[in-house]
């Protein structure tokens, strides 16, 4: 029985499209025969209540009927079907394949280096202890963490130790924006492991990677391959909302690996799951010690009709000098694109380097950067920034708190942004708002609470 | 409940008794989705076509949807501009779409020009085959103006001496028509007009 070894690393651990694998089909075919691959049909069909046919994609689970399109296909010469839900990664129809590794487990090394020299607050090590603790006995556990709080470095410790055992681990995110940000700090904590970052544009390694970075889209494309996978900012969207991302998850730890989660703001519903099933550390400080910062109030009325008006409001303008003038980087949330649109180029009047960010913007990444490194001296962005970046001395304003995309958890998180650094340890957060939400006092009581030391909820 | 074929976004659709009879359309698109079409109406002619009618400019919205439809084979998008090729063709008659070549068809399992037909419900008949698998879109105009025919007529089909109305996806240096038309006339058509989804602008 010969093995490929260039097959082996690549195909470990994921459920790949055969048309898209990037080997000779010869190769693949020699080892389907030999059983080392294991080939599962596109999609499974299923009868049903009343022989209603219900359908299921083997990749990304979905099988709400209506993500399914049934035709008439050239290719098997008969009514197909295919998930438009993953569609974007390559179609999966009834008449493709996909493949996953049968054949015997590479072995992962066992030598591995933690460069990080950073030290942990009690509080941070009793999380980290606690969080191992969980790992090895195959039991979720939630670190319900403050912003700032350093829940990656609680991270590091649990991750070196599974490594140093030869297990292949996963830290997942929703967000693409999570995983830009974690992978230079992953790199520079274990610059001697093959670490491998997955997002949607990401360059494909063929190489087997045991630490792995990946955007919970990108787990539709795993099968049992990890011994633990961590899910940062467990709360954010879309993954509360996509339940085949949850799914996705589940499929791709193998059976009984504990799958941990790691968020600031976790749903009632987490919390609950997370203290029934598994375990909870909680950390309400930051890692400087210093409060979490309060938001202020302050009126802006009628704000949308004005900028529609092509005037900026007062207030605002007074807010973005002062940033200006102290030479403070600053992050203005919007809750709709076309309200930021129409007010970017108000913004612009106050000072040319402004720029506007959103979710299809391409040059989010740089623009960040650039605000880091005081080239753009502030942002206007939609939630899209609202968790997984740190900026130092950074200094944030909503427009129109009282929105409801601003959620008391989406607050909290875009409060988050204020005062990371231990240089600067605070800093303005202000919700200018027309009509003050449920929400917004939520999120203020939230963070009072927090700020006492957390007592009971 | 349904979605937005290109943005999933929910479609909000009153409940009336009208939809419930199947008369009213059917909504495919939010209004975002389709508001970022823009609509052709350009018309051009020459000696071999009399007229090619093209529906829809290029633009970024229309290239996303081309590699959606084609590329990433989403056949749902063919029910996009079902209306709008409806209305343009329902008095028309001899319709030929442009044909790919079976090899090409298997490997992207559908048509994309007979399913824009079929899902706007126009009878068409399909008389023309593609001589090799090339495709236009690889090619330069040079190159595009000194090909050898592109297309044969299927064995047994008898042209008649009547109006003929091609169909394709999009028009770019008009090359692809302009032999498709050729053989027909060749064969005793009496006159060829065009149909495409899009105009594309040409950069050279």
């Amino acid at each position: 029985m010969v093995i490929d070894f260039a097959v082996q690393s690549f195909l470990t651990g994921r459920l790949w499209l055969r048309e898209h694998i990037p080997f000779n089909s010869n190769i693949i075919d020699a080892h389907i025969a030999t059983g080392n691959i294991k080939v599962i049909p596109g999609i499974k069909k299923e009868k049903s209540f009343l022989y209603k046919t219900i359908f299921q994609c083997n990749r990304c689970q979905n099988n709400t009927p209506s993500r399914f399109t049934v035709f008439d296909c050239a290719k098997c010469e008969g009514p197909c079907v295919y998930c438009r839900h993953c569609l974007k990664m390559g179609r999966v129809s009834y008449c493709t394949t996909l493949i996953a590794w049968n054949g015997p487990e590479p072995a992962f090394p066992k030598s591995h280096l933690l460069a990080w020299e950073g030290k942990l607050t009690p509080l941070q090590q009793i999380a980290s202890h606690e969080l191992f603790e969980s790992t090895i006995r195959n039991r979720p556990h939630l670190i319900h963490a403050v912003c700032g709080a350093g829940k990656t470095e609680i991270l590091f410790k649990p991750i070196y130790k599974m490594l140093l055992k030869g297990k292949r681990v996963c830290i997942a995110a929703p967000r693409v924006d999570v995983i830009l940000e974690l992978e230079p700090r992953l790199r520079v904590a274990f610059p001697t492991t093959k670490i491998a970052a997955l997002y949607g544009g990401a360059i494909v390694e063929n190489e087997l990677s045991q630490l792995i970075l990946a955007t919970t889209h990108q787990l539709y494309r795993f099968q049992e391959a990890f011994d633990v996978i961590f899910v940062d900012e467990a709360d954010a969207f879309p993954y509360t909302a996509d339940e085949t991302l949850r799914r996705a998850v589940k499929k791709a730890a193998k059976e009984n690996a504990p799958i941990h989660s790691v968020t600031a703001t976790p749903s009632k519903k987490l919390l609950y799951q997370m203290r029934r099933e598994g375990s909870v550390s909680t950390i309400n400080r930051r890692f400087h010690g210093y409060s979490l910062p309060v938001p202020r109030y302050e009126s802006l009325w009628n704000y949308s009709a004005k900028i529609k008006k092509k005037k900026l409001p007062m207030k605002l303008i007074k807010w973005t000098e002062q940033r200006l003038i102290k030479e403070e980087p600053f992050l203005i949330f919007f809750h709709n694109i076309i309200l930021m649109e129409e007010a970017e180029p108000l913004f612009k009047t106050l000072d040319r380097r402004i720029k506007s960010v959103h979710a299809s913007n391409e040059n989010r990444k740089e623009f960040v950067q650039k605000l880091r490194d005081k080239e753009i001296p502030g942002l206007l962005t939609t939630t899209i920034l609202e968790r997984g970046i740190t900026i130092p001395n950074v200094q944030v304003a909503v427009v129109g708190a009282e929105h409801g995309i601003f959620t008391s958890g989406a607050l909290v998180q875009i409060g988050g942004r204020v005062g990371r650094s231990s240089v600067y340890p605070s800093g303005d957060f202000v919700l200018f708002h027309h009509g003050i939400s449920h929400a917004m006092d939520d999120a203020k009581r939230e963070i009072l609470r927090l700020n006492k030391g957390g007592a009971s909820l | 409940m349904t979605e937005c074929l290109l943005c999933d976004v929910e479609l909000l659709t009153k409940p009336s008794w009208k939809t419930l009879l199947a008369l009213d359309d059917e909504m495919v698109l939010c209004r975002e989705c389709l508001s970022e079409f823009k609509l052709s109406n350009q018309q051009i002619e020459n000696p071999t076509l009399k007229k090619v009618t093209s529906l829809y400019e290029y633009n970024d919205a229309m290239r996303d949807y081309l590699h959606q439809y084609k590329f990433l084979q989403d056949i749902a998008l063919a029910k996009v501009f079902k209306y709008e090729l409806h209305n343009v063709l329902k008095s028309k008659t001899n319709i030929i779409p442009i044909p790919m070549h079976p090899n090409r068809k298997v490997k992207r399992t559908f048509s994309h020009v007979e399913e824009l037909l079929k899902c706007a419900r126009i009878s068409y008949s399909d008389v023309l085959e593609k001589k090799d698998d090339e495709t236009m879109g690889k090619k330069s105009k040079i190159e595009r103006l000194a090909l050898a025919p592109l297309f044969r007529l299927k064995p047994e089909v008898v042209i008649k001496n009547e109006s003929y109305m091609l169909i394709d996806d999009i028009y770019t240096t008009g090359t692809t028509l302009r032999h498709a038309a050729a053989l027909l006339i060749e064969a005793g058509a009496r006159e060829v007009e065009a149909v495409t989804l899009i105009r594309a602008r040409l950069n050279d």
